[in-house]
């Protein structure tokens, strides 16, 4: 009986956000295919956790789920596309953090025309970007969280989603001038 | 240069195109948009970049997942419906706790958007007062209250001054002159400034109390550059363009320490 609740609890928890789920797994992943394997593996984890939910936000609950489940994902089957900051030293880190792509500071293109990047380009730039800021990006920009949810799903405090935030699109601007 | 924001601009930049910052700072950065071409151009850059990733194609969910879905779960219900499987489903520890805290502290935590947003702007100031100190120094007659090139007299002096005073190198070998050295006051306290000379150009070295935090930047055509050890965070400020100040940072960094003269 009380998997029947389970599974309409699910049905009303993590259910709804599923598109949502797709669309942030498949920016993370860089791969539909991946995709689709991390939302199914974050849907078994949501139902098997359904009865921890505190029925707070149920939209960043499941993203939440969905986030770590690709990056658990990544780390076993993807493990050279994709570098998570827990895999790099304290000093790799601050370095990144600081400092941007592979120790080089961040240059502002002088050029501050505006974008006419195309799809192909920007989805590049976001699969270039280290995965700390693609996810915040993502989140911001694709789901439409706002800085308190991210910080919640990313597990991290809200001073360093606005940093990597303001950051990660310093670097894309970077990637995309770069590619023109 | 390029033309570029300070880290803070950046974050605020940020932060206002996100709708995350509070009434006040909202009407203020708005104000200073209308005067700053600049800043203005950079938002528009943003937003610019803003509806490229909005427009991006989004795939829906195929249907096939949704009856993957299913079907997993529905395994799952039978594996622990089987009466051999006395035991739970194995659970993982999320911590929704944690969520519902969230829900109870979230004015704390969204002012703390505004907290971030200070410390930068105490980080800018700070880097503005040593700015403030260097311009003073080449402004006055002489950039310096003690001059000497020699360590042995500057350093005695700023320890009858100063609570704490730093190493003074002899950086001559590596290019870097020693003039002399003053006294700043950066917010109420008074702080040792070294002096050096490479070719025309003048550095203020000062030395603020440890842990502190200043941004590599330009400020009114200066250039900062600020590294620490565990005793002091040096701030250098100069004409010199980043690269010559980056030497003079490992000339620093690598100098022998004087032996301590009373």
């Amino acid at each position: 009986m009380q998997n029947k609740d389970e599974r309409s609890a699910f049905d009303e928890v993590f259910l709804p956000y599923l598109p949502e789920a797709y669309r942030l797994a498949q920016w993370l992943a860089g791969s539909a295919s991946d995709a689709e394997d991390i939302v199914q593996e974050a849907a078994l984890r949501a139902y098997r956790g359904i009865k921890g939910f505190g029925a707070v936000n149920a939209r960043a609950w499941s993203l939440a789920i969905v986030r770590n489940t690709a990056v658990s994902w990544l780390t076993k089957n993807r493990p050279r596309k994709v570098v998570y900051m827990n895999d790099l030293s304290a000093a790799e880190q601050q370095e990144l953090e600081l400092e941007g792509l592979y120790g080089t500071r961040i240059e502002t293109p002088e050029d501050v025309a505006l974008f006419k990047a195309d799809a192909a380009d920007i989805e590049g730039a976001l699969a270039q970007l280290p995965a700390q800021f693609r996810e915040v990006i993502v989140l911001r920009e694709i789901n439409q969280m706002n800085y308190r949810d991210i910080a919640e799903i990313t597990n991290v405090p809200i001073g360093t989603v606005m940093s990597r935030l303001s950051r990660g699109r310093q670097l894309l601007v970077g990637l995309l001038e770069k590619r023109k | 240069m390029n033309p570029s924001l300070t880290e803070s601009d950046e974050l605020e930049l940020s932060a206002y195109c996100d709708g995350e910052l509070d009434a006040a700072s909202i009407s203020r950065f708005e104000r200073r948009m209308r005067e700053d071409a600049l800043l203005k151009a950079r938002y528009d850059r943003l937003m610019s970049l803003r509806q490229a990733i909005r427009a991006l194609p989004q795939n829906d969910v195929p249907s096939s997942l949704h009856a993957r879905i299913g079907a997993r779960l529905d395994a799952e219900r039978l594996d622990v419906e089987r009466p051999s499987n006395v035991v739970a489903p194995r659970r993982h520890g999320w911590s929704f706790q944690a969520l519902a805290a969230s829900a109870v502290l979230g004015a704390v935590i969204s002012s703390s958007v505004m907290v971030t947003m200070d410390r930068y702007a105490q980080q800018d100031a700070l880097a503005g007062e040593v700015v403030a100190g260097h311009i003073r120094g080449l402004l006055a007659t002489e950039p310096f209250d003690i001059a000497s090139s020699d360590r042995h007299t500057v350093k005695p002096w700023f320890t009858a001054r100063l609570p704490e005073s730093p190493q003074v190198p002899d950086l001559a070998a590596q290019g870097f002159n020693l003039l002399g050295g003053r006294v700043d006051v950066i917010g109420r306290n008074p702080v040792a400034t070294i002096v050096y000379k490479h070719a025309a150009h003048t550095i203020s070295l000062t030395t603020l109390r440890a842990g502190q935090s200043v941004p590599d930047e330009t400020v009114a055509g200066y250039n900062v550059r600020s590294w620490r050890d565990a005793n002091f965070t040096y701030v250098a400020v100069s004409d010199l363009p980043p690269a010559d100040l980056a030497a003079f940072e490992r000339a620093f960094g690598s100098a022998e320490p004087a032996p301590e003269i009373k």
